[in-house]
Order: C-alpha cells, then sequence, then structure tokens
C-alpha cells in the first residue's frame, strides 16, 4: 500500500477507528518508512493542538440582553391585551351611555313640553308646496310624508 | 460499572434538559435563561471561530437565542437541542459572512477554496488577536492551528470546529449541516490535511 493510504489511517488510529489488524499493518509501515513516522508525529501534535484550543466563553451581558430584549418583546405584545382590557371596555360603556342619555333628553323634552319639536325650516318649506299643490288639486307622496312627518 | 453510571448521568441530563425545553416552550423565561447558560459558551466557542470577530460572535450570539425562543414551540425533539441551536448557529454565521462579503471588500486568498474548487468569499479574520493559552500547548502552536482554520474554506471549517472542536458526532454534523455522513468525513478530511500541511511546515521551520 500506498504512504498515503497510511496517513489516512493515523487519524482513525488516534480516534481508535482502526481493527487490530490494521493498526499491526500500520506500526509494522511505521517501523520502515521515515516519511510515515515524521507524518505521525505531525498528525498527533496537530490533533492535540486541535483538541486543546482554548475555550472561548460567552461574555456574561449576552445572556442578559437577550433577557432584556426577550421581556421588551413580551411588553409591546403585552399593551394591546392590557388596553383592550382597560381602555376598550369603558371606552365602549361611555359611547353606549351618551346615545342612551341623547335617547332620554329627547324623550323627556317631549313629555315635559308635550309639544313635538318645532319644524326645521325644509319641513316648513315642503309644507308650503304641498298646501299650494293641494290648492292644484294634487295628492301626497311618500316623500311628502317623510320630510313633513305625515300627522301633519 | 463506570460506563453504567455515566449512562445514567447521561440520562438524567438529557431527561432534565427535556424537562427545561417543556417549560421553555410554554414560555418560561426562566427555564430559556437556564438553557442559554448551558449553551452560551459551547455556541460562542463555535460562533468566534466561525466568523472570526468576536463582536460579531456576541452579536450573533444573542440572535441565536432570540430565533430560538421563538422557534421553540415548533422544536420537535428529533434532532437533541444542541444539533438544533448549532444548526441556527451555523445558518445565522453563513448568512453573516454572505452578507458581510457584499458589504465590505473580501480579502482573497489560495486556501480559501473548498473541495469543490469554489472560492470562498469569507474574509480572513484578525488573527493578531491574542488568545488564552493552554498551558500544555505552545502559544505559537496554537496560533498557527488557529490560523490555519481561518485560511479553511467555510464548508470545511464548519465541520472541523464540529468535529474536532466541539465534539460532535459524525451523524450530528450531518443533521446540523444537513448532508450526508460520507461527505461529512470527506470534509473533515480535507480540513485536517489543511491544517496538518500548515503544522508540518511549523514544525519544519518553513514560513507558513
Amino acid at each position: 500500500m500506498k504512504c498515503t493510504h497510511y496517513e489516512r489511517w493515523l487519524w482513525d488510529d488516534l480516534e481508535g477507528r482502526l481493527s487490530a489488524a490494521q493498526r499491526q499493518e500500520l506500526y509494522a509501515h511505521l517501523q520502515v518508512c521515515a516519511r510515515c513516522q515524521r507524518q505521525r508525529d505531525t498528525v498527533l501534535t496537530t490533533y492535540r493542538t486541535l483538541h486543546a484550543l482554548p475555550r472561548r466563553r460567552a461574555p456574561e451581558h449576552v445572556v442578559q440582553q437577550v433577557r432584556t430584549r426577550l421581556q421588551e418583546r413580551s411588553q409591546t405584545r403585552a399593551i394591546p391585551a392590557w388596553w383592550k382590557r382597560v381602555a376598550l371596555a369603558p371606552a365602549l360603556g361611555l359611547v353606549a351611555a351618551a346615545m342612551w342619555w341623547g335617547w332620554l333628553s329627547m324623550s323627556s323634552n317631549e313629555e315635559r313640553t308635550g309639544v313635538a319639536t318645532k319644524p326645521s325650516p325644509a319641513e316648513e318649506s315642503w309644507v308650503e308646496i304641498h298646501e299650494q299643490l293641494e290648492v292644484a288639486d294634487w295628492s301626497p307622496t311618500v316623500s311628502y310624508f317623510i320630510k313633513t312627518g305625515y300627522t301633519r | 460499572m463506570v460506563s453504567s453510571i455515566g449512562r445514567h448521568i447521561e440520562v438524567d441530563a438529557l431527561s432534565a434538559e427535556a424537562v427545561l425545553i417543556e417549560r421553555a416552550q410554554a414560555r418560561d423565561e426562566a427555564a430559556f435563561e437556564q438553557i442559554m447558560n448551558l449553551y452560551a459558551d459551547r455556541l460562542y466557542n463555535y460562533i468566534v471561530r466561525l466568523v472570526g470577530n468576536p463582536t460579531d460572535a456576541e452579536d450573533l450570539l444573542q440572535e441565536v437565542f432570540l430565533r430560538a425562543y421563538q422557534g421553540l414551540p415548533n422544536f420537535d425533539g428529533r434532532a437533541s437541542l444542541s444539533t438544533w441551536l448549532y444548526r441556527i448557529a451555523t445558518n445565522l454565521c453563513i448568512d453573516h459572512q454572505r452578507k458581510r462579503a457584499r458589504r465590505v471588500q473580501t480579502v482573497s486568498y489560495h486556501a480559501a477554496e473548498d473541495e469543490d474548487g469554489e472560492p470562498s468569499e469569507w474574509e480572513l479574520p484578525d488573527t493578531q488577536t491574542p488568545d488564552p493559552l493552554d498551558a500544555a500547548l505552545s502559544r505559537e502552536l496554537q496560533q498557527v492551528v488557529e490560523q490555519a482554520i481561518s485560511m479553511l474554506s467555510p464548508k470545511l471549517r464548519t465541520v472541523l470546529l464540529l468535529y474536532d472542536v466541539e465534539n460532535l458526532s459524525y451523524e450530528e454534523i450531518a443533521r446540523v449541516l444537513k448532508i450526508p455522513i460520507g461527505t461529512v468525513k470527506s470534509r473533515l478530511n480535507h480540513a485536517r490535511g489543511q491544517i496538518q500541511k500548515q503544522v508540518d511546515k511549523y514544525l519544519r521551520g518553513e514560513s507558513i
């Protein structure tokens, strides 16, 4: 076998991946091949250095910063839910109360005075037109009843 | 006996991790923080060597954790948590380097071709930054190896770091990178061969 083949085995040998027979063959070759012996030293040095490289430690503030960013995210997500509960319900209540108050005040005004609301100038003019048309023997239309309030 | 105890410890650690994952999936931030503390150093050590810049590595580590937190509800446990985290880190680093390569003029170097002959678009990291040293090995030799790693193509560097520095198995690396085990082995051989050449030159007193 060629030296390049044994060179590949050098790494496998370090990791215990060679069979007993392969190992025996490799060591027999190493005894007679100076080139492969030197390669073995290089592989061993490379392997040891690689596995002993200093571990870089993560700066402590990284975890802290991630925690802060996660909290910020959860807070921005929490605001709409909080807003819905605290602000939306009272807002809807206020609208309902305003509508109810408006309706109540209009009906109580009519009850108190016993008089219907005074017709607007537009309604007045519609009545005038109708009276003129009545003279001309005209029959009232639906729009007439709507505009004048029918009872008149 | 010893291996049986070792297996028990491993099983206990795995089940403890499974509990942590479940809690973190339920948005328990304390549990997620424990996961971060468990993996921060391992991931940082990997990322910093992959991108070659501590500041970028810090930002990327943060991004890995944010993505992990976001993706945890979909984590189904088919791969281990570490495999999953390494995958997120690898993808982010590759994206980061691609973006940076578009912005910054890249440094070209002959050794930065992968086994497919594709030129790398990664930048050479600043290897002048002093590293903490392992007392057992010389500063010079470590620097030679660190520099040789930084000159590898991204594909080779990723596999070498995961296998020889992070101690992942072939199977785990195949899952992280979504490549066949045969490709993992072939890339590892290429990567080791290139590192070995640089170490050989150094041992023979040649200029690197």
